[in-house]
């Protein structure tokens, strides 16, 4: 089911055919199937917050849903989406940071909030590996830290991570070992880089 | 890891990772990052701000022909007016020229009498005079000066 998924997400002419032939509905009803996932996964990457990434991918979907019989081909309809939703993403961080600098006290009670909650106070071993592992992916550049999550999230594929993200394979794949080396350095620093301890890992 | 995790050219920029280390933690970073599936109410939301999306959409192409109309209204109506101010411009300046020809008609005889050779040259003085005062009149309408002596 997941490949046939895949595979006809690699070539949307179907979509494309019956957009044409049949106007929009028809047509959004094919490509919601296939790319509602991603989105998601997309938003969810870019802006951490799994509540705001649902709204982004909805509104990015409507506005997909509204400008899909102005779609015109020249881009592959999958670039086409994964812009509008990067898009969609990109606003709700520029508001958010607007927000932020507006309610700075509040802001930072809250990062403090959840720093707290990052420390591991309960659970098993295993569970709390996962909870520092979780923090230390926070703390790698932006850039490196959302290739990483969504190469993660898409099953370990750089051509579908490269097509969301919108850059070459190529720069997928420098990031991706910059994280792995940024996540490595930093727990040496903690005296944590044996790997007998991530290989129990459970989330 | 698999085919599409090999970074050709890594070792040579000296940051070769602990193969053991790296392999480790590739495990357990997908344990950590699986995944998110979408909320279960993702769909019925999708679809009812659609529904909503396509009312408002329905609304508007309901309505536009109805704006469509009411802006040709506007558009003819600003032409009409348009061409009103034209007709009466010109029909002000014909009527002016009408009451001037008369009045000189009427005078010229008197002027002759009163002042001679000159006749001519003060009725062109009485006309540049009346020109002058009506130009100078407009003007300080334009300029809104009795509103500033009003304020004065």
């Amino acid at each position: 089911m997941q490949s046939a998924v895949a595979g006809a997400a690699s070539d949307d002419s179907d979509v494309v055919e019956l957009l044409r032939a049949h106007g929009r509905e028809r047509a959004f009803a094919l490509l919601l199937p296939r790319y509602e996932r991603k989105v998601f996964r997309l938003c969810c990457a870019l802006l951490r917050d799994p509540t705001q990434a649902q709204d982004a991918a909805q509104e990015s979907l409507v506005r997909i849903w509204k400008a899909l019989p102005s779609y015109d081909g020249r881009a592959s309809l999958s670039s086409w989406i994964y812009t509008i939703a990067r898009n969609r993403c990109l606003t709700a961080i520029e508001r958010r940071r607007a927000h932020a600098a507006l309610s700075d006290s509040e802001f930072d009670m809250t990062s403090q909030a959840a720093e707290v909650a990052l420390e591991p106070e309960f659970g098993s071993d295993s569970e709390q590996r996962a909870a520092q592992l979780r923090e230390l992916i926070d703390l790698l550049p932006e850039r490196a830290r959302r290739t990483l999550v969504l190469f993660y999230f898409e099953q370990r594929s750089i051509s579908d991570v490269a097509q969301q993200l919108a850059c070459p394979e190529g720069t997928v794949k420098t990031h991706l070992f910059r994280a792995r080396a940024a996540l490595a350095a930093l727990l040496k620093q903690r005296g944590l880089d044996d790997p007998s301890l991530w290989l129990e890992v459970s989330p | 890891m698999n085919s599409d995790q090999t970074l050709p050219g890594d070792t040579a920029r000296g940051l070769a990772l602990d193969a053991a280390l790296d392999a480790a933690l590739d495990a357990a970073l997908t344990r950590v990052l699986p995944p998110p599936e979408l909320p279960p109410q993702f769909r019925t939301q999708l679809a009812a701000a659609i529904a909503r999306e396509a009312a408002l959409e329905l609304t508007l192409r309901s309505a536009r022909p109805r704006l469509e109309r009411e802006q040709r209204e506007q558009l003819a109506e600003l032409h009409a007016d348009y061409m009103r101010l034209r007709r009466r411009t010109l029909g002000t300046l014909i009527g002016g020229a009408f009451a001037a020809g008369a009045a000189v008609a009427v005078s010229l005889p008197w002027l002759k009498a009163t002042f001679g050779p000159d006749a001519m040259l003060v009725l062109a003085g009485l006309g540049a005079v009346a020109g002058l005062a009506i130009g100078t009149a407009s003007w300080v309408r334009r300029l809104g000066v009795p509103r500033l002596l009003q304020r004065l």
